[in-house]
């Protein structure tokens, strides 16, 4: 038996890659849990049924008729239905316990608000290809995004299992804006695509949203609400 | 002694039971979502269902034809409420309790119920307070009519159909996301009564909450609630139908094996079988609608009574010496009507032709031909000004109009209508004759020619009834304003003079334009 031949490793070389995979595995671990217990999978199917549903509003022509309020009710209701999915995935089953072992509790519910909006408009803009979408894509991503911003911020003061009721609300403060010919830029679904003052609005409302949910995170559940799975 | 003891056993648990559904029912109040939801339906109720209905006349008809009519009241709560209600269904499947609340004493299927009893009562009870202190608001500010309270019942009863479908949907699927699917199916569903119900005024489309196309006093400018009740067939028809989903949904709840026993499984499908009978037998009553007079008849349904006229006081003034009657609920148009009619009967005061009274008459829902009837007519022996002005839009606030209807614009249709039907113009635009002399008498009345074409465009739906071959003329020219020109360019006895001796025949049509001076 001999040692020739043997080369000596590096010291700490074994050490530090060894520690890189376990890192890796360790936060890939961590954003799948993360995305279980957000139950990221059934929104993505909701997303995926909502872009569906888009489609078939824009290839069988479900037309309301009347004026601006009553054409931009189907597309409006099926944006808001997607902001609300995102905005439900950020209740945590888990409260103080998670909070206060994951220091990278903040990153995970930004990252999944960003892809999950990414996620739902790249669904809506593939359902939006059977028919011309009222504003187009430019107003899609527009509304989209406004919307899952009012999603977050009820998510965050009044509880992700209920973020949902933002949204909602948000959509009937915009069809009663379209049926009075408001033109407000903080009910930006009824400006014109390019109107800057519709996209300003909407970006202040998801960029304070998204930093508002990172930072401070939803609404931990009431006494009512228990678990949710 | 054994007797005894049994008799008062079996006393005790009978009052006992209604006792723990009693407190079963108080607990699931006090527990319960609904209240807090309740907070943002109330603000989105005074922005979405109130305030744009302040916007229009003062009628009940028309307050209520966007909130009631066009059913806003319940699309702002029945999503919501569906929301929330499969948050309360769901509640027992997402904390894992299903196998606990299985053992205890009391079938599943009847906690289950007694939840979705208390939500429903939560949902309804703000329904009818928020509709109650709107009702309340137009009261204060004299709204005309009287509140169409069966449209209260649909959209309660259309609340108590969202709850009960949404909270089905938490039973089934105890998911987070039951709450949000099952409020935008609430939008969804609305969306679609939306588009088939705008574009269906008969058939089965009238079973649609939101429906208001042909079927509700605002949507066709009637006087339901003011010279006759507001007809209850159809709103029992949606009654019947929202009532037979809540039932369905309801039924649905008990079918899984473990909401009870073999029996109140059987009971959970005779529930909801009894539910979509329910649901269809509406739904084939609605197909059998027609249109009265009066509003939506069903004939199955109507009762006779309902047919008969409210009785009113008249509200009386005068216009330039000739009485004018109005229903009481139209009274603050009296002075409106007075200064717009003036000038018109003094041109006309002591012709043989002449009205000698005026008074208004119902405006009835259209017979689906030839558009609305005419607003002004003129008949009888003595001659009676008829006046159907549920037709028009009033001066004031006009709802989704471009803007208020201003005073002047309103005399000046006022009066174009009185001498339409003065020179005896029918339900058509009258001869050549018939327009020259009603030309001029708006000429004489303070409208200039130039003016006229234009308004006569904008109130020719109550002009002329049925097909128009031809378009309204756009500028004041050609024979006819030549002809009225000569005939207002007379003094006002001569003009008066002449009217006296060829009235007769420029109604009966004998006139041709060469006969006017």
């Amino acid at each position: 038996m001999t040692a020739t031949g043997l080369h000596r490793q590096v010291p700490g070389s074994f050490l530090r890659g060894e520690t890189a995979a376990v890192l890796a595995l360790a936060g890939l671990r961590l954003t799948r849990l993360y995305l279980i217990s957000r139950r990221i999978p059934v929104a993505l199917a909701l997303l995926a049924g909502i872009g569906a549903l888009l489609w078939a509003a824009l290839h069988w022509q479900w037309n309301i008729a009347g004026g601006p309020a009553a054409a931009h009710f189907f597309p409006l209701t099926i944006e808001t239905g997607a902001a609300a999915v995102i905005s439900v995935t950020t209740h945590g089953p888990f409260g103080e316990p998670e909070r206060a072992a994951g220091r990278w509790l903040p990153w995970l519910r930004l990252g999944a608000a960003l892809a999950l909006t990414a996620i739902a408009f790249g669904a809506l803009a593939a359902g939006a290809t059977a028919g011309t979408l009222p504003g187009g894509t430019l107003a899609l991503l527009r509304d989209l995004g406004g919307m899952t911003g009012v999603g977050l911020l009820s998510a965050v003061f009044i509880g992700g299992a209920f973020g949902w009721a933002g949204p909602m609300a948000f959509l009937l403060i915009t069809e009663g804006a379209l049926a009075h010919r408001s033109t407000t830029p903080w009910a930006w679904p009824t400006r014109l695509p390019h109107d800057r003052g519709g996209a300003i609005c909407a970006c202040l409302v998801v960029a304070a949203g998204l930093v508002l949910i990172t930072v401070r995170g939803p609404r931990e559940p009431g006494r009512d609400a228990g678990e949710a799975s | 002694m054994a007797s005894a003891e049994v008799g008062h056993r079996a006393a005790r648990t009978f009052g006992a039971a209604p006792q723990g559904t009693a407190r079963l029912l108080r607990v699931n109040l006090r527990r319960n979502s609904m209240p807090w939801i309740l907070l943002l339906i109330a603000a989105l109720f005074w922005f979405d269902s109130y305030r744009p209905s302040i916007a229009t006349s003062p009628l009940y008809g028309m307050r209520t034809f966007w909130n009631l009519g066009q059913g806003h009241t319940i699309i702002d709560f029945g999503p919501f409420v569906a929301g929330v209600a499969a948050w309360m269904g769901s509640r027992e499947g997402r904390r894992g309790l299903g196998d606990l609340v299985t053992t205890t004493a009391r079938p599943r299927w009847a906690a289950q119920l007694a939840t979705w009893a208390a939500t429903t009562i939560w949902a309804v009870a703000a329904y009818l307070v928020f509709v109650c202190v709107m009702f309340a608001a137009y009261a204060r500010q004299g709204v005309g009519g009287s509140p169409p309270w069966w449209w209260v019942a649909v959209g309660a009863t259309a609340v108590a159909a969202f709850s009960a479908a949404g909270f089905a949907l938490g039973a089934y699927w105890p998911s987070r996301f039951a709450a949000a699917v099952a409020a935008f199916g609430g939008f969804v569903a609305m969306a679609l009564s939306s588009r088939t119900g705008f574009s269906h005024t008969s058939g089965w489309a009238l079973i649609l909450p939101t429906n208001s196309n042909g079927s509700f006093d605002g949507s066709v400018q009637a006087d339901s609630g003011i010279f006759y009740p507001w007809l209850p067939d159809l709103p029992i028809v949606r009654i019947m139908f929202l009532a037979g989903i809540a039932v369905a949904a309801l039924g649905l709840t008990g079918l899984p094996a473990r909401a009870g026993g073999p029996w109140l499984r059987r009971a959970a499908v005779a529930v909801t079988l009894a539910g979509v009978a329910l649901a269809g037998t509406g739904i084939e009553l609605a197909t059998t609608a027609k249109v009265a007079a009066n509003g939506i008849v069903i004939p199955a349904l109507h009762d006779a009574a309902n047919d008969a006229p409210l009785a009113y006081r008249p509200v009386c003034g005068h216009a330039a010496g000739v009485p004018l009657c109005l229903n009481p609920a139209y009274a603050r148009w009296m002075p409106n009507l007075t200064t717009a009619l003036a000038p018109v009967l003094l041109e006309v005061r002591g012709l043989a032709g002449a009205p000698v009274r005026a008074t208004q008459v119902p405006a009835s829902y259209p017979s689906g031909n030839g558009g609305p009837p005419q607003v002004i007519t003129l008949g009888g022996q003595p001659p009676v000004l008829r006046l159907s002005l549920g037709l028009v839009n009033l001066p004031g606030p006009c709802g989704f109009c471009s803007g208020p209807v201003v005073s002047k614009a309103f005399a000046n249709q006022v009066r174009l209508m009185f001498a339409h039907a003065f020179a005896g113009a029918g339900s058509g635009r009258g001869t050549q004759a018939q327009q020259a002399v009603q030309a001029a008498m708006l000429r004489v009345a303070g409208l200039p020619f130039a003016a006229q074409p234009r308004l006569i465009a904008n109130t020719e739906d109550f002009l002329a009834s049925g097909p128009r071959p031809q378009p309204a003329p756009s500028s004041a020219n050609g024979p006819v304003y030549a002809a009225a020109a000569r005939l207002a360019g007379l003094s006002a006895a001569a003009r008066h003079a002449w009217l006296a001796s060829h009235l007769a025949a420029l109604r009966a049509g004998r006139l041709a334009l060469k006969d006017l001076p």
